[in-house]
């Protein structure tokens, strides 16, 4: 064994060194927390109860969007999705506003809960909140999908449960707890099924993880798949290809 | 003489010991430790959401400085402290068990393919226990991560006492060890 086989002080501290930097820039990246963000309300609300071009029921399923928009925008999501949220936070305002609101693309969304165990129980509060709103005040329930999001918690799932999305509920203009609580009791089950059928949809189009997106040119019937809390501009661009393709 | 049963746990916990402080001989190994460690780390991270990692990788590989933060926070917010603290130590453990490797077939000794075979198994068996529902997800199982104890934690813990069990059954690579008869 020769000196070179030796451990130095040199050494020792070096490694020291780089395992704590290692740490903390893990620990760094980890508790860093996204932007604050206003939750994205779109500025137009159309209910529909179309079957689209890719083979969607859109009866009882949320829309956000101009009816003619050529651009479909199929969002999977769930609730308990720590990266839906970041999605939400950072990405969908500006798509939103380029895209959404100026009539190019219609943001239809689907569910795919894959989380946790209170996963399908917050699609089903989703779902009966634009049953209650759809036709009257559409925007209440992206209002409300907003404040969902927010919730989240910055550790586990245990804050995902029926007080929390009451007080959602609660806590959200235009939306009473009352009628949602009775749709969840009384058509929760057509709605789990209907919940099935988005979750098949997803992964017939492959795809494997929350937030997952289909981008689908109602005219050309080009489509693309987009999948994960993406920067804006990589979303951007995959919807300028769809809608020129 | 004779080694009794009592004495076999302590023979392990210092052949664990040397394993682990092997890199720390000489520069070169402890550059390969510190670059395996960071690459098994990213590939863990990427693991997580592998559909995003290729689709975000694919059209940028620059966006990686992206990537690995967000999936870093993913994780963490998936899986707690314990989760994200439980990876990097699989990383780090992936870098002495890399630097030890080496230096097992470098100077190919005929003790070598026994331990590789040791340590390889356990690396595997550890490295899908802490990658994430990403990878269950492709495979078909989605939500299969929420039926798991611990958000996938439990299996990640024994993911990494696989691989801390087989880096003790291999020592020091500079050394042959001899069963006492």
């Amino acid at each position: 064994m020769g000196p070179e086989d030796t451990i130095t002080r040199r050494r020792a501290l070096l490694a020291g060194g780089g395992t704590v930097a290692f740490g903390g820039a893990v620990a760094f990246f980890a508790s860093r927390s996204g932007s604050d963000a206003q939750a994205y309300v779109p500025d137009t609300v159309r209910p529909s109860e179309e079957t689209t071009g890719f083979g969607v029921d859109l009866a009882g399923r949320p829309i956000a969007g101009e009816s003619d928009a050529p651009v479909d925008i199929y969002y999977w999501t769930d609730y308990l999705c720590p990266f839906c949220k970041k999605f939400e936070t950072e990405t969908l305002p500006t798509i939103g506003r380029e895209y959404v609101d100026a009539g190019v693309a219609r943001l239809l969304t689907m569910s795919y809960p894959n989380i946790g165990h209170y996963s399908t129980p917050a699609a089903v509060w989703s779902r009966c909140v634009w049953d209650h709103v759809a036709g009257t005040e559409p925007a209440a329930f992206w209002r409300w999908h907003g404040a969902a999001f927010a919730a989240q918690s910055e550790s586990g799932q245990e804050w995902a449960n029926d007080e929390t999305f009451t007080s959602v509920t609660e806590r959200t203009e235009g939306v009473s707890v009352a009628d949602v609580d009775a749709c969840r009791r009384n058509r929760g089950d057509t709605i789990r099924e209907s919940i099935r059928t988005d979750v098949a949809t997803a992964q017939s189009a492959r795809i494997q993880g929350t937030p997952g997106f289909v981008l689908y040119n109602r005219e050309s019937e080009a489509a693309g798949r987009i999948v994960g809390a993406q920067p804006s501009d990589n979303f951007a661009d995959a919807l300028d290809r769809v809608r020129d393709a | 003489m004779t080694e009794t049963d009592s004495s076999a746990p302590r023979a392990w916990f210092g052949d664990l010991r040397d394993a682990l402080i092997y890199p720390l001989t000489s520069n070169g190994r402890l550059l390969i430790t510190g670059v395996a460690t960071g690459l098994t780390y990213v590939l863990l991270v990427l693991s997580a959401f592998p559909q995003f990692s290729v689709q975000v990788l694919a059209r940028n590989p620059a966006d990686l400085a992206y990537a690995v933060p967000a999936l870093t926070r993913e994780v963490y917010l998936g899986s707690g402290w314990l989760g994200i603290c439980l990876v990097a130590a699989y990383a780090l453990l992936t870098g002495v068990a890399v630097t030890n490797a080496v230096a097992l077939v470098r100077r190919a000794r005929r003790a070598g393919a026994s331990t590789l075979v040791g340590i390889v198994p356990g690396m595997l068996a550890a490295g899908c226990a802490s990658c994430g529902a990403g990878v269950l997800g492709a495979l078909g199982f989605a939500g299969a991560m929420a039926a798991l104890p611990f958000e996938g934690n439990l299996l990640r813990i024994g993911g990494i006492a696989l691989l801390v069990i087989f880096l003790g059954r291999a020592g020091d690579p500079r050394t042959c060890s001899i069963d006492p008869t």
